[in-house]
C-alpha cells in the first residue's frame, strides 16, 4: 500500500523554530504500524521540521518547491494524481499557513476522494483493498467506519504518540525536490481578508451555569442516607447525565 | 477663533425644571456636541455581572459580551423578575443558521454560545432576521436560547458526513440564509469545511472575535490574524461569544421540502458506532466522574460506585499523594482539568487547585460533611452528610432501581 502524509510548515509554539506538527507526527506513527510505502509530501522551502519527520518514521520526503505564502493545492493535487497514493494522511489543522484545516477537504474535492476526519486508529480491511478507521466522536465514543482506498484521512490529537526522534534515521532520510509546475501562477494566497499581528483575546469566564437555583432546593442538611442517594440519582436523571 | 464661546448662565437656564417651590435643575441634562452616544460606566458594569452567583461577580474580561449583551437588558437583582414575553419575526428579513449538535438531545454550553452568535448577527443593525436552529427534532430549550425557527437536521452517528453535508446545502440554496454557524468542535467543524470545500463559499474557520461588523481569527501559528465582515460559512471558537440572555424567542418548527439525494458514488462500505466506557475512558474525554476525596476511607466500594454509575473515578490530590487512586485519577490543576458534563464529588471539600480543575462542569454534585467547604458552595446540589454512608445507601438504591425496571 503507498501511503502519503502531508507536512506542514508548522513552528514550534514557544520559540518559533521550525518544528514538526504533533499531528503530523502521530499521522506517521499511524502509517508506520500500517506499514507498506510511507512517503512525505510538503511545499514550500526547506525547512527543519523535514529532517524532524525523517527522524520520526519517514525515509523519504517529496518537497515541492512552491515559495513561502503561496497556496500550495494546486502543486500538491498535481503531485498527488502523478503518485497516485491509496492512503493520503493528513494532520486534522495544518500550522503555518491559513491554519484552516481546509486543505484535505479542498483536496478530496478536487481530486474526488473520500475524506474521513478525526481517525485515531487505522487499519487493514478484512477485504482487499479496504482499511478500517476508527474516528474520535466526542465524549470518548467512537464510530468504525470501513472505506474502500484511495482515502485522505486526517488525524485525531488522541491517536497514538509519535515515535521517538532518532537522530540517525534523521540524518539517513531522502528529501527529493520536485520544481513547481506552473511558476507564473505562484502569486501569493490571494486572501478576502485583511491581515493584522495577532493578539491574543481572553475567553469567556467559565462559571457555575445559571440553573443553579436558590439554596432550599440544593442544600440538603444532614438528609438520611437513603434520602441522599436519592436526591443524587434524581438529580442526575433530571439533568439528563445518566437513566437507571 | 472657531469655538463659539460659552454662556454658563444661558446653559443653566437651559436646564431648569417647571417647578412650583424651589427652582430646580435637571444637570444630567446635557445636549452632546459629539454624534456618540453618552457611556454609561453603570450599565455596562451592571451587564458584566455573572447570574446565578450568592455573592456579586463581575466578568471584566469580555468586550464582545458587552457588545452581544444590549446594556439595556442588563440584569438588576433587586428588581421583581417578570417572565418576558416570547419574542415573534414573523417574516425575516434574512436568516442565520446555527448548525447545533446537541449530544443526548440537548443543548450544549458550546450550543448556547452559538446560538449566541447567530443572534447577534440576527439582530445586528436594523435587526429583522430570524435564527434557524438547525437540530434534532424535538429539542426543546432552543427557544430560550435565541432560535425563531428549527429546522429538523439529525446528528445520526450512521449516516456519513458527505451526505449530512448534502442535506446542509440543500437546505442551504432553498433557504439562502445570510450566515451559516458552526461550532469549531468535533463533528461541525468537519460539516462547515465539506461545505466549505464543496461550495467554494468564503468560510472563516475558529473565530475568535465576532460582531456584526467584524470576524477575526488566528493564522500563521498564532502570529497573524486575519479579519473581515463576518462571511457567509463561520465556525466559532469555543468561549469566544456569550450565549443570548434575552426574551425566550418561539423556535417554531420549519419544513425543507427540498430533499437532498443521496452522496453518490461514496467509498465508505460500512459504518458501526462504538459508545464509549466511561471505566475505561480518560478523565479529559469523559462526560460524568464520580470522584473520591479524602472524606472516603473504602476505595473498593467507591470504586464499584463509580462503575455502577457508569462514571469514570477521579480522586483529589491528598487522595493520590496517598496512594489510594492513581496519579492519572487526580482532578485539578496539576492533575486533569476536566471537561466533563457532571462531577459527583464525595468527601471532598474544594481546594482552589481542585476547583479550577471542575470549572467547566455544568453539573456538580457535593456529598460532604462541612457545611462551609468551598465545593458545597460550587454544587448545584449539595449534600452535608457523610460520604461513606451515602456510598453504600446510593448501591443500594441503585440495585433496587435495575431490579425494578
Amino acid at each position: 500500500m503507498k501511503t502519503t502524509v502531508l507536512l506542514s510548515a508548522a513552528r514550534h509554539p514557544v520559540s518559533g523554530r521550525e518544528a514538526l506538527a504533533r499531528l503530523e507526527a502521530q499521522a506517521i506513527a499511524l502509517a508506520t504500524r500500517l506499514g507498506g510505502d510511507i512517503r512525505g509530501l510538503h511545499a514550500g522551502p526547506e525547512s527543519d521540521a523535514l529532517r524532524e519527520a525523517l527522524g520520526v518514521g519517514l525515509s523519504k520526503i517529496d518537497r515541492i518547491d512552491a515559495p513561502n505564502g503561496s497556496d500550495p493545492m494546486e502543486d500538491l493535487a498535481s503531485h498527488l494524481r502523478a503518485a497516485g497514493p491509496d492512503l493520503i494522511l493528513a494532520g486534522r489543522r495544518g500550522q503555518g499557513g491559513l491554519d484552516s484545516g481546509l486543505l484535505p477537504y479542498r483536496l478530496a474535492e478536487r481530486l474526488g476522494l473520500t475524506l474521513v476526519a478525526d481517525a485515531i486508529a487505522i487499519e487493514a480491511g478484512s477485504e482487499a483493498g479496504t482499511v478500517r478507521i476508527d474516528q474520535a466522536l466526542k465524549k470518548g465514543d467512537r464510530r468504525r467506519v470501513t472505506v474502500r482506498l484511495p482515502v485522505i484521512v486526517t488525524v485525531h490529537p488522541l491517536a497514538p504518540p509519535p515515535a521517538a526522534f532518532a537522530y540517525g534515521a534523521a540524518r539517513r532520510g531522502m528529501i527529493s525536490t520536485h520544481p513547481v509546475n506552473d511558476p507564473i501562477r505562484q502569486e501569493g494566497q490571494g486572501s478576502e481578508w485583511e491581515e493584522r499581528p495577532y493578539r491574543n483575546r481572553p475567553k469567556l469566564m467559565r462559571t457555575a451555569s445559571a440553573s443553579s437555583g436558590d439554596a432550599a432546593e440544593k442544600l440538603f442538611v444532614d438528609p438520611d442516607p437513603k434520602e441522599a442517594a436519592r436526591l443524587i440519582l434524581d438529580y442526575l436523571e433530571r439533568n439528563g447525565i445518566r437513566q437507571f | 477663533m472657531s469655538r463659539t464661546r460659552r454662556d454658563p448662565r444661558n446653559e443653566r437656564e437651559a436646564k431648569s425644571v417647571a417647578s412650583n417651590t424651589r427652582r430646580r435643575f435637571d444637570l444630567g441634562l446635557v445636549a452632546s456636541t459629539s454624534r456618540r452616544p453618552r457611556r454609561d460606566p453603570r450599565a455596562e458594569f451592571a451587564s458584566a455581572e455573572v447570574e446565578g452567583r450568592s455573592r456579586r461577580r463581575f466578568d471584566r474580561t469580555q468586550t464582545t459580551a458587552a457588545i452581544a449583551r444590549p446594556i439595556a437588558e442588563a440584569p438588576h437583582r433587586r428588581q421583581e423578575e417578570v417572565k418576558p414575553a416570547t419574542r415573534i419575526v414573523e417574516t425575516p428579513a434574512f436568516l442565520v443558521f446555527a448548525v447545533l449538535e446537541a449530544p443526548k438531545n440537548r443543548l450544549s454550553r458550546f450550543d448556547r454560545q452559538v446560538l449566541g452568535a447567530a443572534r447577534m448577527l440576527a439582530d445586528a443593525k436594523d435587526g429583522g432576521g430570524a435564527v434557524v436552529a438547525l437540530a434534532p427534532a424535538g429539542l426543546e430549550e432552543v427557544g430560550a436560547a435565541g432560535a425563531d425557527r428549527i429546522l429538523p437536521f439529525a446528528d445520526d452517528l450512521a449516516l456519513d458526513d458527505a451526505s449530512r453535508a448534502a442535506q446542509l446545502r440543500a437546505a442551504m440554496e432553498s433557504l439562502e440564509p445570510r450566515h451559516v454557524l458552526f461550532a469549531e468542535d468535533g463533528r461541525s467543524a468537519d460539516l462547515a469545511r465539506r461545505l466549505a470545500a464543496s461550495t467554494g463559499e468564503s468560510f472563516l474557520a475558529d473565530v475568535v472575535y465576532l460582531t456584526a461588523k467584524q470576524a477575526a481569527r488566528r493564522k500563521i501559528g498564532m502570529t497573524a490574524e486575519e479579519f473581515g465582515a463576518p462571511p457567509r460559512l463561520v465556525s466559532i471558537g469555543e468561549d469566544r461569544v456569550a450565549a443570548y440572555a434575552g426574551a425566550p424567542c418561539e423556535a417554531r418548527p420549519i419544513e425543507d421540502e427540498t430533499h437532498a439525494s443521496p452522496a453518490a458514488g461514496s467509498a465508505i462500505v460500512s459504518v458501526e458506532t462504538i459508545p464509549g466506557d466511561p471505566a475505561s475512558l480518560s478523565l479529559s474525554e469523559t462526560d460524568f466522574v464520580v470522584s473520591a476525596g479524602n472524606g472516603v476511607s473504602d476505595f473498593e466500594a467507591f470504586k464499584a460506585l463509580a462503575a455502577e454509575l457508569s462514571g469514570t473515578p477521579g480522586a483529589s490530590r491528598v487522595v493520590c499523594d496517598a496512594g489510594l487512586m492513581p496519579r492519572g485519577a487526580q482532578v485539578g490543576a496539576s492533575g486533569t482539568v476536566l471537561a466533563a458534563d457532571c462531577y459527583l464529588a464525595l468527601g471532598i471539600a474544594g481546594a482552589p487547585q481542585h476547583l479550577q480543575g471542575v470549572a467547566a462542569c455544568e453539573h456538580v454534585i457535593a456529598v460532604n460533611t462541612d457545611l462551609h467547604a468551598a465545593m458545597v458552595e460550587r454544587a448545584g446540589l449539595a449534600i452535608i452528610q457523610d460520604a461513606q454512608r451515602v456510598m453504600p445507601a446510593l448501591r443500594e438504591l441503585l440495585e433496587e432501581r435495575r431490579n425494578a425496571s
